[in-house]
């Protein structure tokens, strides 16, 4: 019989509660308390996240986002500024230890990218592994991974893009050379891709988590089952969204 | 002084530091090291940080502490590493 893993679809969430669920998963599995578990999840409202050692004052337009009604949120996770919009995010979290995941922590984000692979293949993309952690499709990306590894845990989160709107990104982030931020938008819309672009139609967010449990359960031969954040991941998650991630202490520590 | 430096690594990730400095003998009396690389475990910048401080802006000594502070705490690096940083924070001083 199959490994069973849980499988959470919480819908679309505020950037402060969907990184406070990310961390409170990590904490119950760390405790064995929750199963490898694999998240789909959306923003709302849109959001930027930044990278653990990213500055805020560096990489956001504070005001900008205030304007447009878009929420930043710092991740435990290091890596980019993201926008999220229209997209489909995922997490995973699972003991460190587990055979599936390799102690390598550059091959793991390959392991893990392979499942978004194998899902972005259900919908008749056909994607690369771009070390360190990006997925191409023709050249361009359509996905950005991050990776923690805490309490002999791993958390993986990462976005499948859509559709992207690279002007109004480029609103919300800052460039460090305001000259050249008209080339840089039209460098950024040759190197990105999404979703939608690429099958010439609108495609659901559902479809797309469809899709992306296919994808999990062929990577790592396992069956994911339908689930909900248990009462203590809630009590958790609550606890970090309002200590935590929703504060200007957290958000702009760097 | 304080300057900043902003530099991609070869193969790796943006590194943006800020390191505020004794003008007169170089050393580093605040540092700060931003970007979208990783580094696990994360907290371990700040450590980073700490231990950068009073260090002078010469590329063997910097190289020096980088690696022992990495070693010491068993810091992995990815998307930067010891050089990376070493050339980061040398440019805040040109």
């Amino acid at each position: 019989m199959k490994e069973q893993w849980r499988l959470l679809q919480t819908g679309f969430s505020t950037a402060f509660s969907n990184m406070a669920i990310d961390r409170a998963i990590l904490v119950a599995n760390s405790q064995g308390k929750v199963p490898p578990t694999v998240r789909f999840y959306g923003w709302n409202p849109p959001a930027i996240s930044i990278g653990y050692f990213q500055s805020v004052a560096e990489e956001i337009d504070v005001k900008a986002c205030k304007k447009l009604g878009v929420d930043y949120v710092r991740r435990i996770t290091g890596g980019g500024a993201v926008f999220h919009d229209k997209e489909v995010t995922y997490s995973i979290v699972i003991p460190e230890a587990h055979p599936a995941i390799p102690k390598n922590i550059l091959k793991s984000y390959g392991r893990i990218c392979n499942a978004l692979l194998h899902g972005l293949k259900q919908l008749g993309i056909q994607g690369t592994y771009a070390p360190i952690n990006d997925i191409l499709v023709d050249g361009k990306k359509i996905s950005g991974n991050a990776q923690t590894r805490k309490v002999n845990t791993v958390l993986q989160h990462g976005t499948i893009l859509l559709d992207v709107d690279v002007e109004t990104m480029f609103s919300l982030l800052k460039v460090s050379n305001e000259k050249i931020k008209d080339k840089l938008i039209s460098d950024i819309k040759q190197r990105v891709t999404s979703i939608e672009h690429i099958v010439g139609k609108k495609i659901h967010f559902e479809e797309v988590e469809v899709a992306l449990k296919f994808g999990f359960e062929e990577e790592f031969d396992v069956k994911l089952i339908q689930g909900i954040l248990t009462k203590e991941e809630k009590t958790l998650a609550a606890q970090f969204e309002k200590k935590c991630f929703s504060t200007t202490q957290w958000n702009h520590r760097r | 002084m304080r300057s900043q430096s902003v530099y991609k690594v070869p193969q790796g990730k943006l590194l943006k530091i800020s390191v505020e400095y004794n003008e007169k003998n170089n050393v580093i009396k605040n540092i700060w090291i931003t970007g979208d690389f990783f580094a696990y475990p994360e907290e371990a910048i700040e450590l980073m940080e700490k231990k950068l401080r009073n260090t002078v802006i010469e590329q063997g000594q910097l190289l020096e502490q980088i690696r022992s502070v990495i070693t010491e705490y068993h810091i992995q690096f990815i998307g930067v590493d010891a050089e990376g940083l070493t050339k980061g924070i040398l440019m805040c001083k040109l």
